[in-house]
Formats: structure tokens, sequence, C-alpha cells
């Protein structure tokens, strides 16, 4: 891949995270290693899913690429720009204008409606209120959810929340969608929908998805799969066209 | 902008049992504070006006040279054409009377023993135009009219220790303009309490025609002028200030509040007595806030969490808590001064009384003044004190760590 057409790249990552005493003196070591030198990177306009059991590194590294976090050593390029050298205000800027987010317990502010939160981002980005009335429109029409967008999210189903924080996630049109499990509080219908929601709108928006998952049946039509296994890269395969791995 | 005080309206509800505990708390100390002030306010006014209804009047008019005068020759720094003052004030908007006084001193004798006493000449038909009352104990006021015999009011005290009664006879003696010692027999006509044991060992009262006979003199120490309301003291100051100042003679304004040393202690006392209840309100709503608003921040830890990874900046958050903290003061204020006006309404047609206070034999009605700047200070403490309450949290939340904020349970 050339390194201009990029969108992310991930150059040999670690992340450790500190352990207390008592946890220390368990396992014998001070630290415990989420990642471990991973490089990966991350063409715009790609559709990939990060596979792997619980406690593999699937969260860290969705926040690292996100700017939640900061890698214990490596860098992190994230549209061009190095996180590792951002200030917090420029990370959260870039969080703010690049980046959408769709989280495994769909995160909706409870007092919000649907629209409203859908609204959020564009909120926080200083949006004038007619182009926000427009883009929210859309980002719901997108999702099929027109006709709850005065809802408030305890009056929508599992599968509706999380079409509203896809929603929410695009509104904005990020350079990159990051979702960190996002089907594990759905049942498998809803799940396979929500999968196929963001395969559509990767396909007609060429939004960057980057998802996470355990479930091996919503992988079946990923075009790129990363499996990670005790914070390695194990395989980077691309099932509809060839492997990386 | 109109969408994140939404935002913090909704907050402040969405956890309504909480919300309405907050509410009442706050409230509660707004409408305490009300009750208190407004039962003060109404001591205040009450003190007020029989301070002035008492002979204090609303104001005085000296000589300059009053204030460094002889007491034993008063007269000599007195009022030379007080006439002439006197009809100019009257000339004056909202001025319903001047009254003509002497303030003297001198010593009284029943033939056995004698005292010093502290005298005042009055006009009573001035006083009584201007509802000057005198506490008379027994026997009658000064007649405006007297017969041949110069008539007194003497204090409690002073009655006592001469062991005179109404009817009884007296001599006085002062010191005349010239230096000479003058004086007068009178006739006690009543006994006066004026509820300060002090004022009634040395009270002494004769008309000013009887005084001025003593004095051998025609001044007048001061002329006490009554207004229609207490409101209009500082106007008719403002207005009487320079026709003063065209007289022949230098003369000196004083306000009731100037000369009322009493009402000042009092009002002060009570004033400081009011503040410590203020400060006590301020860190009672501002600590159990802190407690309130923290548990309400830890609550919503994934939120801010979530709120922080879409890119909020870090100050919009102590914003929205802030805003909240704010908001739930606004409408605690709003709940307690309505129901600190009701409450207040409710007392006052209830004809509660209070014990008599020190000096007075009669029960004090029980009265809540709606004052609006009380109420106005009152919201202003407690909103000011949430939104203090609401720093701690509000900083705190913004400093959550994103990843470990959306992993909270």
């Amino acid at each position: 891949m050339d390194e201009h057409q990029e969108l992310v790249n991930v150059k040999a990552v670690c992340r450790r995270f500190s352990l207390d005493d008592g946890q220390a003196r368990h396992v014998g070591h001070s630290f415990v290693n989420a990642l471990d030198h991973i490089s990966l990177r991350v063409a715009p306009g790609e559709f990939l899913a990060i596979s792997g059991p619980s406690g593999s590194g699937k969260s860290t590294l969705l926040n690292l690429i996100g700017c939640i976090d900061k890698p214990s050593e490596g860098s992190i390029h994230v549209d061009g720009v190095d996180t590792s050298t951002l200030k917090p205000a420029s990370m959260s800027a870039l969080r703010r204008e690049r980046i959408g987010f769709v989280f495994q317990t769909f995160n909706l502010i409870p007092v919000f409606t649907a629209e409203e939160n859908v609204e959020y981002p564009l909120l926080i980005q200083g949006v004038g209120a007619r182009e926000r009335r427009k883009r929210v429109a859309e980002a719901l029409e997108s999702v099929g959810l027109s006709a709850r967008s005065h809802s408030r999210p305890d009056l929508l189903s599992g599968g509706e929340r999380q079409r509203v924080a896809v929603a929410r996630a695009i509104v904005h049109r990020p350079a990159l969608v990051l979702a960190d499990e996002p089907t594990a509080n759905l049942d498998t219908k809803n799940a396979t929908q929500l999968i196929g929601l963001m395969r559509d709108l990767n396909l007609r928006l060429g939004l960057t998805f980057i998802f996470s998952t355990h479930d091996a049946r919503l992988l079946e039509h990923t075009p790129r799969i990363v499996r990670l296994c005790d914070g390695q890269i194990e395989s980077d395969t691309h099932p509809e066209g060839g492997s990386n791995g | 902008m109109g969408k994140f005080l939404l935002l913090a309206f909704r907050n402040v509800f969405r956890n309504r049992r909480r919300t309405l505990m907050t509410l009442l708390m706050v409230g509660g100390g707004v409408a305490g504070l009300l009750l208190v002030g407004g039962f003060f306010a109404f001591m205040f006014r009450g003190l007020r006006e029989s301070t002035i209804n008492n002979g204090l009047g609303h104001l005085q008019i000296f000589t300059a040279e009053h204030f460094n005068r002889d007491e034993v020759r008063v007269l000599d720094t007195g009022i030379d054409n007080w006439r002439q003052v006197a009809a100019t004030v009257k000339t004056g908007g909202h001025v319903r009377g001047v009254a003509p006084r002497i303030e003297f001193y001198g010593m009284l004798s029943n033939g056995v023993k004698s005292s010093v006493f502290m005298g005042s000449a009055v006009d009573p038909e001035a006083e009584t135009s201007l509802g000057f009352s005198t506490r008379l104990a027994s026997g009658r006021d000064l007649s405006s009219k007297p017969g041949g015999e110069v008539e007194a009011l003497i204090g409690a005290g002073v009655a006592r220790s001469m062991n005179v009664k109404v009817g009884d006879g007296l001599t006085l003696l002062a010191v005349t303009s010239d230096g000479a010692l003058n004086g007068i027999d009178v006739q006690i006509v009543g006994i006066v309490k004026t509820g300060f044991k002090e004022m009634d060992d040395r009270y002494l009262r004769i008309t000013l025609p009887s005084a001025q006979r003593l004095l051998q003199s025609d001044r007048v120490t001061n002329l006490v002028v009554g207004l229609d309301k207490t409101e209009n003291t500082d106007m008719v100051a403002a207005q009487l200030a320079p026709q003063l100042g065209g007289l022949p003679q230098k003369m000196v304004l004083k306000k009731w509040i100037d000369l009322a040393a009493y009402y000042k202690q009092v009002h002060t006392l009570f004033s400081a007595i009011f503040i410590f209840l203020g400060v006590i309100v301020f860190f009672m709503v501002l600590m159990s806030s802190v407690n309130t608003l923290l548990m309400a921040m830890f609550e919503r830890t994934r939120e801010i969490g979530t709120m922080l990874a879409m890119g909020t900046p870090r100050i919009w958050i102590v914003a929205l808590f802030m805003l909240e903290a704010t908001l739930t003061g606004i409408l605690g204020a709003i709940v307690g001064v309505v129901g600190g006006n009701l409450l207040g309404a409710l007392l006052n047609v209830s004809g509660l009384h209070m014990p008599p206070p020190p000096g007075n034999t009669v029960d004090m009605p029980f009265r809540v003044l709606h004052e609006p700047g009380l109420m106005i200070g009152a919201s202003i403490l407690v909103i000011v004190s949430l939104a203090l309450a609401s720093i701690l949290p509000a900083i705190r939340a913004s400093r959550l760590e994103i990843a470990e904020a959306l992993a909270h349970v």
C-alpha cells in the first residue's frame, strides 16, 4: 500500500498497562502487554474487521487508532497526522472532526432524542442550525430511522439505538468510523443487519469502517479481517481478494 | 448554545427524586432566609417608626455650633430666629410639621431632696400634630394652653427617687443664657415610662414657654421635622439643605438615622445574626450539593467518556456541570421564593404573636414582610452556592480518562 494512500498507519505499536502491587506479585511482572509491536495500514474506503477472543487487544487497538489512548511505544498516523505528537486539545479536535465512534453499549445521551443525539457531533463542531438539520435528516434517512427521530433512546429497541449511534458516527462525514464490538448487545438478526448497514454505508458513501467483533458469523462478507491473539496480529486476510497475512 | 442549555436543563430532571430533594433543600434554605429576614425587616420597620414617633422625628435642625455647645448654657448656641426657619421648612413638600424643642439640663428639688434632670421643652400642640406620643404611666400629657401653673412630666425613676406623684410640685433650677441661676415651680401632671431605666431616672418635660422663661431666652436648641413617609427622608433632606444654607445662622440637618443610636445598635446586632444565618444556609447548600453533584458525575461517567471521545472540549464538560448546578439553584430559588412568601402570608394571617420585647409589656405581632431585596439576595446566595459546589465535580468530570470512563460499569 502506498504510504500516501493510507488513512491509518500503525507502526510497531506497543501498549502496556501497569499492574498494581497485588496483581504484579501474582503474575510475576509489573505490567501487562495489551498490544505487542503491532503494525497495520488501512486505506481510505476500507471495511475492516478486527477479530479475536476477549483480551486479545481489539478494544485497545481501536482506542489507540481513535486517539482515545496513547501507545507506550511506536506511532500511529491517522489521516496523515502523527497522533503520538499531538497535545490533548489537538487529539480532541482530530476525534471531533475526522473520526466517528460506535460503542458496544450504544452510549447515546439518554435525555436527547434520536435526532438530537445525531446532531451532537455537529453541535460541538459549531455547524450552523440549518446545515445541522439537513445533515441529521440525511444521516437518519441513511440508517432508516427518520420515523423515530423524535424518540428518546429508552423508547428505541437495541437495534434502533445502535443505528442511531451509527448515524451519529457518520453525520459529520468523518474520514474514519471506529466501532468497538457494535453487535455485542444485539441479537443475531439485528447484528447481521447492523453489519450490513455499515457495509452499505461503506460502499455507498465511501466511508472507512474499522470494527471489532469476536463473532465469526459476522465476518462472512467482510473484505478484510485482522485477527488478533494475545496482543499480536495472527493474520490479516482479504477473503474477497487475497491475503496480506 | 440553545441545545447545550437544553441538555443541561434535561439533565437536571433526569433523576427526579434527587432533583426534588435538592430543590426542597435549596428552596427550604431560601424560604428560611425569607421568613427570618422578613420578620427582622418587620421588627426594624416597627422599631424605626416607634423611634421616629416617640419624638425623634424624621429630620432635626440644629445650629452648627450646637455640637460644640456648653452643656450648662445650651441656648448660647440655639436657633435664634427659629420661627422663620420653621416657616421655611414647612413650605417644602412632604413636610407634615415642625416642632421646636429645647434640650436642657438642671436640677430639681422637692424641698427635701434634689436631683439632676435631662429636660426637654416642647410645644405640645406641635408634638401632637406630628403624632409624637409620650408613654404615660399615670396622669396626662402637657396641655397646650396651661392655666396658671407650669406643668411638667417626669420619669418614673425621678418620681420614685423624689417620692412624688401626679399633682405634687417641684422646683426646677437651671443656668440662664446670662450665666445666672434661675428657678421655676412646676406641677407634675404625668409620670412617664420610656422603657429605658437610665432615661426614666432623669426625664423631665415642660412646655417651651416655661423653659424659655427658666432659661431667659427666646431661642430653641433644635427643630424636629415630621414627614408624611419615612421613605421620603433622604429626598426632603436633599431639598432642605440648600434652603437652610441661605439663612444667616449656619444650620446642620440631621436625619433620624444619624440620631437613632439604639435603632442602629439593634439593626447592627440583628443584621449580624441574619448574616450568620445566611452563611449557615450557604455552607449547608454548598456541602450537600457537592455530594449530590459528585454522585451525578459518578453515575454519568460513561456518558461523559462518550462525549469526550466524540471530541467534546473538556471545558464544555465543566460548563455543562456548572450550568446544571446553576439551573438547579435558579429552580430552587424559585421554589424558595414562592414557598417562603406563601408561608409568610399564611403566618401573617394566622395572628401569631411573639412575647413582649425587653422594656415592653405588650406582645409583639409576628409579621413577615415580603422584601424584594431579600428575595433577590437569598436567591443569588443559593445560586452562587450551587455554582461553586459544582466546580469540583465539574473539574473531576472533565479530567476523566476517556478509555476508563467508557469501560465504567
